[in-house]
């Protein structure tokens, strides 16, 4: 950067008002008591979420980071999030939308668990669209299905993390929350 | 003859994952996040979440903001480094959607990035070798 910089100040950031009470707490951090880094390689024909899931349970991982390393869908759905009309929310998913015949350009994928305890995949990527469109968005780990060649993903465990999906009253919308696991890994 | 290039070895140390609250800056986040876990360095090993409106740079070093809610980060990657005076600083770049699924990427200006709903991230320590 130079000093006098040729470019004007961007607009300040915009504070948006939230429907819930404001959280004292602003940053959650956890540390994981180990970290195992595995490749993965998605499987044809499965679900992301599925080709995801079920290896990762298999080897005892319930909670982790991972990063997609590209690859081909024979289908694939997504959602971006415009504000939310109905105003519950700041923000909110929009019905899914049909990327079809797609490829991942890169994605970040947490698994973690729903409120009830079920396996959740939450996914965001740029992808390439059947129509050639450069895309990003939220993908529905249960609507993409791998095509014929297997996909990379690194995966990073966050043993002795939970991450589980909790009311957040502040967004009023559910998201991850990291708490300590109890017990197994 | 041989090119001169800087090479720095270490390991992985610790891990941590966080969660950034709604209006917090991104950048200083992360930074804030490497104090409370007392990371000296560390790289992003996966994040996903929102911002208000995101802030990038381009390599003319002029910005682009790209209005939102919300304006998903849909891809990143970056490090943060312990600088000569001891101060911390995050150096994060990636690619953003807009509400309609349109992407843009560049590096994300440190107070210019307020998170949308929340933003999630994992962040491995970074133990460089020293030197005796």
């Amino acid at each position: 950067m130079t000093p006098q910089s040729a470019h004007p100040r961007p607009d300040s950031p915009r504070t948006l008002i939230h429907p819930g009470p404001f959280d004292p707490v602003r940053l959650r951090s956890m540390q994981a008591h180990r970290a195992r880094h595995v490749r993965l390689q998605l499987q044809p024909g499965q679900t992301l979420f599925d080709a995801l899931v079920k290896p990762l349970y298999a080897m005892g991982i319930r909670n982790a980071s991972t990063t997609i390393l590209g690859g081909v869908f024979t289908r694939l759905k997504y959602c971006v999030a415009p504000i939310d009309p109905s105003g519950q929310a700041v923000a909110a998913y929009t019905q899914p939308i049909e990327g079809g015949h797609s490829s991942i350009i890169f994605g970040n994928a947490t698994l973690g668990k729903q409120a009830d305890g079920t396996p959740l995949v939450h996914c965001h990527a740029v992808i390439r669209t059947a129509a050639g469109l450069i895309q990003g968005g939220h993908l529905l780990a249960g609507h993409c299905t791998v095509a014929s060649e297997p996909i990379s993903v690194l995966v990073t465990s966050l043993d002795g993390i939970e991450l589980r999906v909790t009311y957040d009253a502040e967004t009023n919308v559910s998201m991850f929350k990291p708490t300590k696991a109890l017990q197994h890994a | 003859m041989h090119e001169t290039v800087f090479v720095e070895t270490g390991s992985m140390g610790r891990i941590a994952y966080a969660r950034i609250a709604p209006n917090e800056d991104l950048v200083r986040s992360v930074e804030k996040i490497c104090l409370r876990e007392g990371f000296k360095n560390a790289f992003i090993r996966g994040a996903l979440g929102s911002l208000v409106d995101a802030c990038l740079t381009r390599q003319d070093d002029s910005w682009q903001q790209i209005k939102g809610p919300a304006v998903e980060i849909v891809s990143i990657a970056g490090e943060v480094r312990q600088q000569e005076d001891g101060t911390l600083k995050a150096h994060l770049s990636g690619v953003v959607a807009d509400p309609e699924g349109h992407v843009y990427g560049g590096v994300f200006v440190a107070g210019f990035n307020p998170i949308c709903m929340t933003f999630e991230v994992t962040l491995e320590e970074w133990l460089p070798q020293t030197t005796a």
